[in-house]
């Protein structure tokens, strides 16, 4: 016991003893990871964009808390998200490299969330792996590169087990389940398009998943939308009329506002995807500290996907008719979206809820006025856009559903007041000391 | 009736009531015989055939047949694929009638890395050439005759590329004596690693102002991964355009194509403006036909999870199409069989009338990519047959051609010329398989061939019309399409119970012959200058 004092200032002099000393920094491990990931997400069928917004957040968290086992100005979300259990400790006085960590923590969880993606997706991923093993351990003593490595390993495996119990663990048939009963009746939903598979609703159970943040599935749930009804004086028909005159008087700017936010899966890195895109392109520009930008990761992918549980229970709970069909029914039968009707209920719009977690988040981090350009899809010849501010990309990403003809604008607007509230729950996480 | 009647109107070029005359037929073949399940036994084994469609990623997509007959005798023989392996031509040696048998022979073609082959008599001598996709450079191969060939690309100025060939497809514009030859590319090779967004040109090689052979390439930019390209007279305008499937998966910014290729002018693609629909799928194969009477042709397209089949919409002043893959039951999304509930992969795709009951079928090829997790493992090949009210049901099983290989290209052909349609399918990583249609009470048929002397030899872009009892069977004459895979040679007509028919060509520069009648379960072939006669398998 004599040696306590002695013992507890070596403790804190060697009890999280590492080294930078990696030829990668934690920032280039971020980016390049994110940018594979944001190319798998498109090019893996599973990855409809509810499931992509959990795993957004199962792989933000997982390299935040990588990074935040390292550095004492990090707070873990162990205990502050539902069922996070404490992370596993680093070997005491030992030394490990921060960048090793984070990449061997990054590529063992994309093998973990992508394990379904095709042969070409997975030979990016062993290509990436390969070359992000050997760059991060050029320099790097051999004994530290294990540790590190394994410790990585520790991190990643940690966070895949917790999500293996969340309820959206397994996807069969991309989502759409084999056997629904549809509700009956006109004001529901209803297939919209000639393609089987989609005949019955994407993921009608993912509200019953584990939230992240958020208290319950249904903390943020909304009002009923208008009451059905094919009388032209009531709301359901004005709105209704409403979608259809702004598709068939489309401007050239509404037109590319619906597809620039259009983030169709499988074409695109998906609606949650897009966020996470912005969150990269900000951290480039800005040359944001990898903590920083592995906060911000972390807090979109947690709102986006509260959002997305929050979203699919109200939903479920209403199974809202597609502007689509009712138009076709009540107003015109020729009538035709801009944008492909997605396969599920109407109310609220999933883009309108994920859109406001997300720009919740951000606006609390970067401020109310934080100015950027958005060049998400600049590789599929859709310019690039400017914002003054993250409400305003959400304002503009909600009412861009309206454009294309596939939600009224309750949808819009509620969805994005039910991102408001279910992204208080992102913001409000302990993340730095 | 109304088929007769809708005949007399489309020479009446009154085009835009094809949609009424569509839903009448149907209403009339409501009423008409009931649908008859065709028999097949695998003579794989014995047939002699063996070559694997071999190789990892850079062979994931293509495996092609060319089917057409290299020696003269009337029965279709193959050129088949072999991937990394090396090509293989197999001479026909059946009886008519008889069991399957196929001798590998030295073609002089025998290449590796060879995706997909089509049979086409490019220089008009009579004797049927062979374009050979690679994934290298794809080559021309001139017939020599008696199934020998030799490499024309120097001779006749083509330029095969160097890329990952997988489509091709040819017409002869207007004026032209050699064909304008287009050749559909897939991914850079180079990008093994990050594919995505690294689709390479597509281009068109038209015949060279002076002399033989052909001009420069013609880049048909932008290229999204082409996987199936085909020449057709969608609108009946007697000058083809060219559809262009591509493959979703790896294109950025990418779409369906329509190319509108008009004499003398450089390819434009058809636009949103002009009609034509943003449509995105991963697109594999490309099988056309008049499925439904109305003059014009409807398109499937095979892509993963559900296929699509798109009917002209509006008439033909606009190509816009609609959906109607769940209406006609053809979406194939699934398995139909097996345990495997997973979506499906399509590939070739090819409309044949294999019941003889005077209705297009349409045959699917299945199988996964490789190792796609979310898609089905076992995925069986499909067999639609088209019932009297013009949707189609899956029989498969039923016709005794349930297997679960991994299938890519395909061919659907008379092989033993007994007037019932076989089925030849090429697979990855496992021989092919051959079913024979061993059925015993199939309709009546028809197998025609066309014929000219000089260019064009095989009437591409002709329109073939049987009629019986009315009713008009029509058959566009072309080359490309499907997976990787075309085919050349007699076209198959089924006739049901119907024991006369007539016949009648609407040649490529729009005359017509007359309606000669013809005895049933016969060979003709048809020559513009000479009429029609009838030809004895050997």
């Amino acid at each position: 016991m004599k040696c306590r004092g002695f013992c507890i200032f070596l403790f804190l002099v060697l009890g999280v003893q590492s080294v930078q000393a990696s030829a990668l920094s934690q920032e280039q491990v971020l980016s390049t990871w994110y940018g594979l990931i944001l190319k798998l997400v498109r090019h893996t069928a599973t990855y409809s964009p509810p499931l992509a917004s959990r795993n957004f957040a199962y792989l933000g968290v997982a390299s935040f808390e990588a990074m935040a086992s390292g550095d004492d100005h990090m707070v873990s979300l162990a205990g502050q998200l539902h069922e996070l259990k404490p992370l596993p400790p680093r070997e005491t006085g030992k030394v490990y490299d921060e960048s090793l960590v984070l990449n061997a923590t990054m590529a063992q969880s994309v093998e973990n969330f992508f394990g379904n993606t095709g042969p070409s997706g997975q030979n990016a991923l062993r290509a990436t792996s390969t070359t992000m093993s050997a760059q991060a351990a050029q320099a790097v003593p051999a004994d530290v590169t294990s540790r590190s490595v394994a410790y990585g390993k520790m991190i990643a495996t940690h966070i895949f087990n917790w999500s293996k119990n969340d309820g959206g663990a397994t996807i069969t048939n991309t989502g759409f389940p084999l056997k629904y009963e549809l509700r009956q009746g006109p004001g529901f939903w209803q297939p919209t398009n000639q393609q089987a598979l989609q005949h019955m609703p994407l993921l009608p159970n993912w509200e019953k998943n584990r939230p992240f943040a958020m208290p319950a599935a249904a903390t943020c749930d909304l009002p009923a939308p208008p009451d059905y009804s094919e009388d032209k004086t009531s709301e359901f028909y004005k709105q209704a009329l409403e979608v259809r005159d702004v598709v068939i008087a489309i401007t050239p700017d509404q037109k590319a506002i619906a597809r620039f936010w259009s983030d169709d899966p499988m074409l695109s890195p998906t609606p949650p995807g897009h966020w996470v895109s912005i969150v990269m392109q900000i951290s480039s520009r800005n040359h944001l500290p990898a903590a920083k930008t592995a906060e911000a990761l972390a807090r979109v992918g947690i709102a986006v996907a509260d959002a997305f549980i929050g979203c699919w229970h109200t939903k479920f709970e209403y199974d809202l008719v597609r502007p689509v069909t009712y138009i076709k029914k009540a107003i015109d039968p020729k009538w035709e979206t801009l944008l492909i009707t997605p396969p599920f209920p109407e109310y609220p719009s999933g883009h309108s809820s994920q859109s406001g977690a997300a720009a919740s988040v951000l606006t609390a981090m970067f401020g109310e006025h934080f100015a950027f350009d958005d060049a998400t899809h600049v590789n599929d010849n859709i310019p690039a856009r400017h914002f003054e501010s993250f409400n305003q990309a959400a304002d503009e990403a909600a009412v861009s559903r309206l454009y294309g003809g596939i939600h009224f604008r309750a949808a819009i607007e509620r969805g994005l007041e039910q991102g408001q509230c279910i992204g208080k729950y992102a913001v409000k996480l302990k993340m730095l000391k | 009736m109304y088929w007769e009647i809708c005949g007399k109107i489309k020479d009446a070029e009154m085009k835009h009531f094809f949609t009424f005359c569509a839903l009448m037929i149907f209403a009339e073949q409501a009423q008409a015989s009931s649908l008859t399940i065709p028999k097949f036994a695998d003579e794989t084994q014995s047939s002699g055939l063996h070559s694997v469609y071999a190789g990892e990623w850079r062979y994931m997509v293509g495996g092609g047949v060319a089917t057409f007959d290299c020696n003269g005798d009337g029965f279709p023989d193959v050129f088949i694929a072999g991937g990394e392996n090396k090509a293989k031509l197999y001479i026909n040696k059946s009886k008519r009638g008889g069991a399957l048998k196929f001798v590998e022979t030295q073609s002089g073609a025998e290449f590796a890395h060879v995706t997909g082959a089509f049979p086409i008599d490019i220089n008009g001598d009579g004797i049927t050439d062979l374009v050979v996709l690679r994934s290298g450079e794809s080559k021309v191969m001139k017939g020599l005759g008696n199934c020998k060939f030799a490499e024309a690309n120097k001779e006749w100025n083509i330029d095969g590329g160097d890329a990952w060939g997988l489509a091709f497809s040819a017409t002869w514009e207007i004026g032209n004596t050699w064909p304008t030859l287009a050749f559909g590319t897939y991914i850079d090779r180079n990008f093994e690693n990050s594919p995505w967004g690294h689709c390479t040109d597509n281009w068109l090689l038209r015949p060279s102002a002076v002399g033989a052979g052909y001009g420069p390439r013609i880049a048909l930019t932008p290229s999204y991964c082409t996987q199936s390209m085909l020449f057709t007279d969608w609108n009946r305008s007697g000058t083809p355009s060219l559809r262009v499937s591509n493959d979703r998966e790896y294109y950025e910014g990418g779409q369906e194509q329509l190319w509108k290729v008009l004499p003398g002018q450089a390819p434009t693609v058809y636009t949103q403006a002009e009609g034509w629909k943003f449509t995105r799928l991963w697109g594999m194969g490309i099988a056309s036909a008049d499925i439904d009477g109305s003059g014009y042709p409807a398109y499937f397209l095979t892509s993963m999870a559900d296929q699509r089949m798109q009917i002209l919409a509006g008439g033909p002043g606009k190509p816009a199409y609609n959906e109607a893959e769940f209406s006609l039951g053809t979406t194939a999304h699934r398995p139909y069989a097996g345990k495997d509930q997973r979506p499906s992969t399509g590939w070739h795709a090819q409309f044949e009338d294999v019941n003889n009951d005077g209705r297009y079928d349409l045959f699917i090829a299945k199988g996964n990519v490789d190792r796609m997790p979310d898609f089905a493992q076992k995925d069986p090949s499909n067999l639609l047959l088209q019932n009297e009210d013009g949707k189609f049901s899956e029989v498969g099983d039923k016709a005794n051609m349930l297997n679960f290989d991994e299938a890519r290209g395909a061919s659907v052909a008379d092989f033993n010329l007994d007037g019932k349609l076989d089925v030849l399918i090429i697979n990855r990583h496992t021989n092919v398989r051959l079913f024979r249609n061993v059925s015993e009470k199939l309709g009546h048929w028809l197998n025609l061939r066309l014929e000219n002397a000089g260019s064009n030899h095989s009437g591409i872009g002709a329109w073939i019309e049987v009629m019986h009892k009315g009713k008009v069977m029509r058959r566009e004459i072309t080359v490309g399409g499907g997976h990787a895979s075309g085919q050349l040679g007699f076209w198959h007509f089924g006739l049901g119970d119907d024991d006369t028919g007539e016949v009648r060509v609407v040649w490529p520069d729009g005359t017509k012959s007359d309606w000669p009648d013809v005895k049933v379960d016969r060979f003709y072939v048809v020559d513009q200058a000479k009429g029609l006669t009838e030809w004895l398998p050997h």
